[in-house]
């Protein structure tokens, strides 16, 4: 079983992703959006509007 | 098309709750829409449209705050085990509604609903309860009896699907910021299915009104995007709170809805 060593929590267990942040990191820490999520962020938008151009035309 | 101010707050507070503490969304909104005097066929295959979307939506989001790490690849990993297994249970309970309605096996539908209101209760209280003990190791076994008994609610048509396998994995020591995202995937899955069903069954001379539609995946595409974030952001202390004392409001809000309104 692998644990992580700052946080001793087991990397194998159910959640322990967010468990280690919420260990590691604080609030202002864990408000910091990544480059790579933004461009995510973005792509859903487009999706949104897409959708809503869509049903505009079908409605 | 039309967007309805009223309707998109109502999505997106109801959604914002359903993907930060997972659940309440078909709960919570389809009787406020009866009650402003949208019919069944306008409200139930439109939020399920809608769910499928945003639950998807927020799953992937959850994914990318890292509130969960789902794995595609082979060998899937135990949080998408979890997720698979609750959709599957999920899956299988819309199917058998469907069997029943096509056979006209009815149950008393206060009786049903009464006693998932109860469960739901007992559920948040047993939450709230054990709010002052550690979190404790993960029990497969008790997660997979709660999910089949969630599944068999849907099934019969007693709802309260959410609920039930949130808390159902808060007891099974699933950590508070992941069971949200495991459920709200698992939703968007049961519910393609759900519209899959409506669709078919629309074929069969049943009619869509799809007016509600843009407003409700309006304020819940939003809301599915910035509830993962919120869940990243928030200390897991909060949830732990947030989540059994919300379901308690479930359960109380069914009972409101099938007794006084």
């Amino acid at each position: 079983m692998e644990i992580d060593n700052v946080s001793n929590i087991s990397i194998d267990e159910i959640g322990s992703v967010a468990r280690i942040i919420d260990t590691e990191l604080t609030i202002f820490e864990r408000m910091k959006i990544k480059k790579r999520s933004l461009k995510k962020v973005s792509g859903a938008i487009v999706f949104y509007l897409t959708t809503m151009i869509l049903f505009s035309i079908y409605l | 098309m039309e967007l309805i101010l009223y309707v998109i707050i109502l999505a997106f507070l109801f959604e914002t709750m359903d993907s930060s503490a997972g659940m309440g969304f078909g709960t919570g909104l389809t009787p406020l829409l009866f009650l402003c005097g949208y019919e069944p066929l306008q409200v139930v295959p439109i939020l399920l449209m809608s769910e499928a979307i945003t639950g998807i939506t927020s799953g992937f989001f959850h994914h990318e705050f890292e509130n969960v790490k789902f794995s595609i690849k082979r060998p899937v990993n135990r949080e998408t085990k979890v997720m698979l297994m609750i959709a599957g249970f999920g899956c299988v309970a819309i199917l058998i509604s469907v069997f029943l309605a096509y056979f006209a096996i009815k149950f008393d539908k206060n009786v049903i609903k009464t006693y998932v209101a109860i469960l739901i209760l007992v559920m948040g209280f047993i939450g709230i309860i054990k709010l002052k003990q550690r979190s404790s190791n993960y029990k497969p076994k008790l997660l997979a009896s709660l999910s089949v008994l969630a599944g068999f609610n849907k099934g019969i048509g007693a709802g309260g699907y959410g609920p039930v396998v949130m808390m159902g994995q808060i007891f099974s020591g699933i950590y508070e910021k992941t069971a949200t995202a495991i459920v709200s995937l698992a939703e968007g899955i049961v519910c393609i299915v759900g519209v899959a069903t409506f669709l078919l069954i629309s074929n069969y001379g049943v009619t869509i009104d799809f007016v509600l539609f843009p407003s409700i995946f309006t304020g819940g595409f939003l809301a599915a995007i910035i509830s993962p974030y919120m869940v990243r952001v928030l200390p897991n202390k909060i949830w732990r709170v947030v989540i059994p004392t919300y379901a308690l409001c479930m359960g109380v809000l069914i009972l409101i809805k099938l007794y006084i309104l």
